[in-house]
């Protein structure tokens, strides 16, 4: 009897539980209902006036021939920077198939805060807008160190690259954003023209103080002013010519005004006040992206999901060949994402050097195609394919030259000798990461091939330490001077980052070398809140760090002597040379590539020759992907791509993962 | 009955505001400084710095700091008596060659900055005084800087435009008005301006006073508990917004895993009652130890390894993230009851095996103490069966100590629920605190830790029902 009761019980207890989440999900389910009903209603009220467009158009047609396609500007360039007529690079979408169009692009990301272009400085909204938004001028992947049109049709620079002058493309209009489909937002249906004007509001909100964008502003702190004279013409003038200059002034983005510039209602916000209100915008509360790029965000929820669609309406031909991208946002460590990867959830993945030796090289997955000496691209054939991809990083081990025993030239040099680089990217690395002998990429034009780098050559460290004076003259095993008097023996500290594994096992290696030369090295780990005070404060004897470059070179930053003594200055070594200062200066001031080239290479003989750092090895990652697996079963529609094409060869090596995975395709 | 519950429940009000306080105390400790939010702001991310130049609008950086509660002293603001002497003291620190580290300097020159509105007159003072004319572009960067209004988000859509309108006009004015020795015909025509700016009424100090209690850091944490103001720098929206989206998934695996916990404990805890050094207790009671020691991120781990990985055929037991299918909203709702069992599957389990074992053993060790005691042997002697000296009798006094047990257990599932949470990847309360601690992001921190103790609080009050319920004497008492 009491069986039955309890029976019962659970029954009607299951029975309430199913009403009760049935009505919960209703809402839910409803909402979803209405959003794709206004998808559909927005979709049919687009083609209807599509069509009326299309009647117009065949009414008015005018009886003259038709004029044929627009031919591009012939005064077009190289793609070198020059003064005086056009240099941008015709367009050109010649390496796009669109026989190979489709497909979906499932990776993992992190939740970008917001999507803000200006307020949110995240990578991940960087990337939203460079796939929805187009700039005036391009860096093409295969090229990235020349200019293509872009939203500008041509570039022409004056009065000693001071002034800017763009002529933009005609019949660009912005994306029609996604809140537009609510009823609330039907003043958004409207087709708007990207104008000048659209550029000059993105300007006028960067240099609004009451903008909170300082990191943004700081590229256009020396704009002298902005002008558009018509709808299809921008002129930029700098105070002074810059070569930075060159790259905020091409990489312009527009920001649409009709949407920043205007309150949730579609009345324009009053001119002082755009400012304060752009921080804490509707638009950005709702979560919207409007550019005028080749994809639009179709949903965003924080830490679930980031899904990019391509936008119909898109003016030129998109740069990669899937049709959907998708960010999942919800898994965050780094195991269960390689879980999520290899049950088929994502198509793109990164490993760490730790994961490549455990998955890869010791064939842990099978589906990874093994390591081939002879063949460097022998990963892509496996069923899951992975590639090596370089990043424009470096890391290095820097000498406070403030310091006496690294004030002298020969101790540093000895220390590069006594450091076995390419052993230690083998044995700690697995291989990932090219020895550097300066701080430019090996694969950058301006990289200089005759730089011959350091041995590692332990008895040549020894006798130009004992060049230096360092000798065992007591005969303890150490090395020592006599400095002022006193015999000081040779012992100093490396400072780095505590939780980096690669680190430790990299520094304990050296500390054994230089203990077989008769050096003490003693290696201290701190959080890296206290790194930012050592870098500050130059409180170290040597000091671990790493630095992202970019493909535009400027050592003023970095070896330029009055950056050592400003506060916070990113010369923390305190290098001086006077020809560094001359030349770095110059380089701040030269536009033409080669000339660039020319200057770049001789101060990478000179920082060769100095060794302010130990110049370690530049940063490498393992891109992995579904490939179809070979002979499987059916798989699911959108699962699996086809892998890398051939294009992958195609790419300037020094695109980093992101535009990797531009060039997946689906037959 | 009433009294008991109420006392119960005006106890819980002393306790939640004592765990406010030592909250807000331990984040104040460690809390960053505006120099620190400098260096991060110039994207200087772990382990690899940007090349760029340093950003150089300090206003930005201080709404950041204002927004997050951090720029006020923390009990007592005194403030409001700063002289001119003091900050002369203090800008003579600042001047090179005064023997300070360059990062120490940073510091205490961003230290000034955040004194705010009461600092500006005393500053002013300096600035009019011709004597310090070596002090003035320091102190004249930190009277536009301290002169400086912030407006917080919530404000800039509720406050009336013409105020907006005034207080962003000022700080346009402060912008422009920064003293450079290099051109003294803009300098002084610029401290003339600061001065005059100065006078302001925004910038008078008759409620200090007032202040010194009232306008301190607490108090504004306080405020912004109540008011829902506290904002996350780090989500760039109100905490309470965020935390509102996740409780409910960390509340309803906490609540079903203690659930579980007691569904599994009871029953094993008297079957090893009952059946004391017997082959089956003893290889229970070593079983159970040895699952007891076993750590749940490495069950957790274990399981996901194992069970969530895609075999030969692309398929896995279990579903290796998430709380339901993504496409189950359009499923009848007992598939998606199902789909929803069957995500939470693994993440029950490595959240309520430990507790079931403590439970099990506690239960038992309970009731073995229990069941030799007198009152057991009178019930026996009067002739009780087995069954109900155990269940009648002896259970309802060993439920006391399971009812302290799971109180407790509220609060330990919350920690055991961020791993559980991390590993199978679901979006709940515990992983937003783990990303709010890792990026140093205090409001968003406190918040959490403040509901999170709000649901141990309701924890405990169930628990404090309960014995009501089991123990006959609490009953007796309130009647």
């Amino acid at each position: 009897m009491n069986a039955l009761k309890i029976t019962l019980l659970a029954l009607i207890a299951i029975l309430l539980v199913v009403v009760v989440v049935d009505r919960s999900r209703q809402p839910a389910q409803l909402g979803e209902l209405n959003r794709t009903l206004q998808a559909l209603t927005e979709a049919s009220r687009a083609q209807t006036d599509e069509l009326k467009a299309l009647r117009q158009q065949v009414a008015s047609r005018p009886t003259t021939p038709d004029p044929g396609p627009r031919t591009p500007d012939p005064s077009s360039g190289n793609g070198n920077p020059a003064l005086g007529a056009n240099f941008l690079m015709p367009y050109d979408r010649s390496r796009y198939h669109p026989e190979w169009q489709g497909g979906t692009l499932r990776s993992f990301a992190s939740s970008p805060k917001g999507l803000n272009p200006f307020l949110d400085n995240s990578s991940e909204t960087s990337e939203v807008h460079g796939l929805c938004n187009d700039s005036l001028a391009d860096r093409p992947a295969w090229a990235p160190e020349k200019w293509m049109a872009g939203l500008a049709e041509s570039a022409v620079i004056t009065d000693d690259y001071r002034t800017y002058t763009f002529r933009l493309r005609s019949g660009v209009t912005w994306q029609r954003p996604a809140c537009a489909r609510d009823d609330a937002f039907a003043w958004l249906r409207a087709e708007v023209p990207l104008t000048s004007a659209d550029f000059a509001f993105a300007l006028r909100i960067v240099l609004d103080p009451a903008v909170d964008c300082p990191q943004v502003r700081t590229y256009y702190e020396d704009l002298e002013k902005f002008e558009t004279p018509d709808d299809r013409t921008l002129i930029l003038r700098w105070k002074r010519p810059v070569y930075t200059s060159l790259a905020s002034s091409l990489g312009l983005s527009p920001l649409p005004r009709h949407i920043y510039g205007r309150n949730r209602d579609g009345t324009p916000i009053p001119e002082a006040q755009i400012g304060i209100q752009f921080n804490k915008h509707w638009f950005d509360d709702l979560k919207g992206v409007c550019g005028v790029g080749p994809f639009q965000v179709v949903e965003y929820q924080q830490d679930k999901i980031l899904r990019l669609e391509r936008y119909p309406g898109y003016w030129g031909v998109p740069s990669r060949h899937v049709d959907r991208i998708e960010w999942m946002l919800d898994v965050k460590q780094p195991d269960p994402q390689l879980i999520a990867f290899k049950n088929g959830q994502v198509q793109a993945f990164g490993l760490s050097p730790l994961k490549f030796k455990s998955e890869v090289l010791d064939r842990k997955e099978p589906r990874f195609a093994a390591v081939d000496p002879a063949n460097p691209k022998a990963g892509r054939s496996g069923e899951l394919g992975w590639e090596r991809t370089k990043r424009l990083a470096f890391s290095y081990l820097g000498w406070n030259q403030r310091r006496p025993l690294f004030a002298d030239k020969r101790v540093r040099q000895a220390m590069a000798m006594a450091f076995p680089k390419e052993r230690i990217i083998r044995d700690v690395f697995y291989g990932l990461g090219q020895p550097i002998c300066s701080d430019v990429h090996p694969d950058h034009t301006a990289y200089n091939r005759s730089l011959v780098p350091w041995p590692y050559d332990p008895a040549r460290a020894k006798a130009l330490l004992a060049e230096a004076g360092w000798t065992d003259h007591d005969g303890d095993g150490l090395l020592d001077r006599t400095i002022n008097g006193t015999s000081m023996p040779l012992t100093f500290a490396i400072k780095y980052y505590a939780n980096s594994p690669e680190w430790d096992n990299t520094l304990s290696i050296f500390r054994n070398e230089l203990k077989a030369l008769g050096i003490g090295l003693d290696l201290q780990t701190y959080e890296w809140k206290e790194m930012i005070r050592i870098y500050e404060d130059r409180d170290f004897d040597a000091v671990v760090g790493g630095w992202g470059m970019s493909l535009d070179i400027d050592y003023f930053q970095l070896w330029h002597s009055s950056q050592a003594d400003v506060p916070s200055g990113s010369n923390h070594c305190g290098f001086k040379n006077p020809r560094v200062d001359e030349l770095a200066d110059r380089l701040r001031t030269t536009f033409e590539a080669e000339a660039r080239n020319a200057i770049i290479r001789e101060i990478q003989v000179i920082l060769h020759e100095e060794q302010p750092y130990l110049f370690f090895r530049s940063t490498e990652g393992i891109f992995t992907w579904q490939n179809r697996p070979p002979g499987g079963k059916p798989v699911e529609k959108d699962r699996w791509l086809a892998g890398v094409v051939e294009d992958l060869d195609g790419l300037h090596p020094l695109r980093n993962r992101a535009q990797v995975s531009w060039h997946f395709v689906q037959p | 009955m009433t009294g008991y519950l109420l006392r119960r429940m005006l106890f819980l009000i002393p306790t939640f505001i004592g765990i406010v306080i030592i909250n807000f105390a331990v984040l104040r400790l460690q809390g960053g400084t505006l120099a620190e939010e400098l260096s991060q702001g110039t994207g200087e991310a772990a382990g690899e710095r940007r090349q760029q130049a340093a950003a150089q609008r300090y206003e930005n950086y201080l709404d950041r700091f204002r927004r997050s509660g951090n720029d006020l002293p923390v009990l007592i603001n005194l403030r409001g008596f700063l002289t001119k002497a003091d900050l002369e003291a203090d800008l003579r620190a600042l001047q090179p060659g005064s023997g300070l580290k360059d990062s120490e300097r940073n510091r205490r020159e961003k230290d000034l900055w955040l004194l705010g509105p009461a600092a500006v007159r005393p500053l002013a003072e300096i600035v009019a005084d011709p004597a310090l004319a070596a002090l003035h572009p320091t102190a004249s960067q930190a009277l536009t800087l301290c002169a400086y209004t912030s407006v917080e988000p919530r404000a800039a859509t509720t406050l009336p435009p013409p105020v907006l309108t005034a207080i962003q006009e000022r700080n346009r004015r402060l912008r422009e008005l920064v003293m450079d020795p290099r051109d003294p015909v803009t300098a002084d025509a610029n401290r003339q301006a600061l001065v005059a700016l100065a006078q302001d009424p925004a910038y008078n100090r008759d409620d200090r006073w007032r202040n010194v209690l009232l306008h301190t850091g607490f108090t504004d944490f306080c405020r912004r508990l109540v008011t829902g103001d506290l904002y996350s720098e780090t989500k760039k929206r109100y905490v309470f917004e965020v935390i509102a989206e996740r409780w409910s998934v960390t509340f309803w695996l906490n609540t079903s895993s203690i659930l579980i916990a007691w569904a599994v404990a009871v029953p094993l805890g008297i079957r090893s009652a009952r059946r004391v050094s017997s082959l089956e207790d003893r290889v229970t009671t070593e079983s159970l130890f040895v699952l007891w020691s076993v750590p749940s991120f490495f069950v957790g781990t274990l399981l996901l390894h194992h069970f969530c990985t895609a075999d030969a055929g692309g398929q896995a037991w279990f579903p290796n993230k998430g709380l339901s299918s993504p496409d189950s909203l359009w499923w009848s709702t007992p598939a998606y009851l199902l789909d929803v069992l069957w995500h939470a599957a693994l993440p029950l389990v490595t959240l309520s095996y430990a507790s079931f074992v403590s439970l099990s053993r506690y239960l038992r060790a309970d009731l073995l103490e229990q069941l030799h005691a007198d009152y057991i042997r009178t019930a026996r002697a009067k002739g009780a069966d087995d069954d109900r000296v155990v269940y009648h009798h002896a259970l309802p006094n060993s439920s006391l100590t399971m009812i302290t047990l799971s109180a407790g257990l509220l609060s330990e599932l919350f920690s055991g629920v961020l791993l559980v949470e991390l590993i199978f990847s679901i979006n709940g309360l515990g992983w937003l605190l783990l990303d709010a601690a890792l990026q140093r992001d205090a409001p968003l921190i406190m918040g959490a830790t403040v509901i999170q103790v709000g649901l141990l609080l309701v924890g405990i009050l169930i628990a404090d029902l309960l014995y009501a319920v089991a123990d006959p004497r609490i009953r007796s008492r309130y009647a």
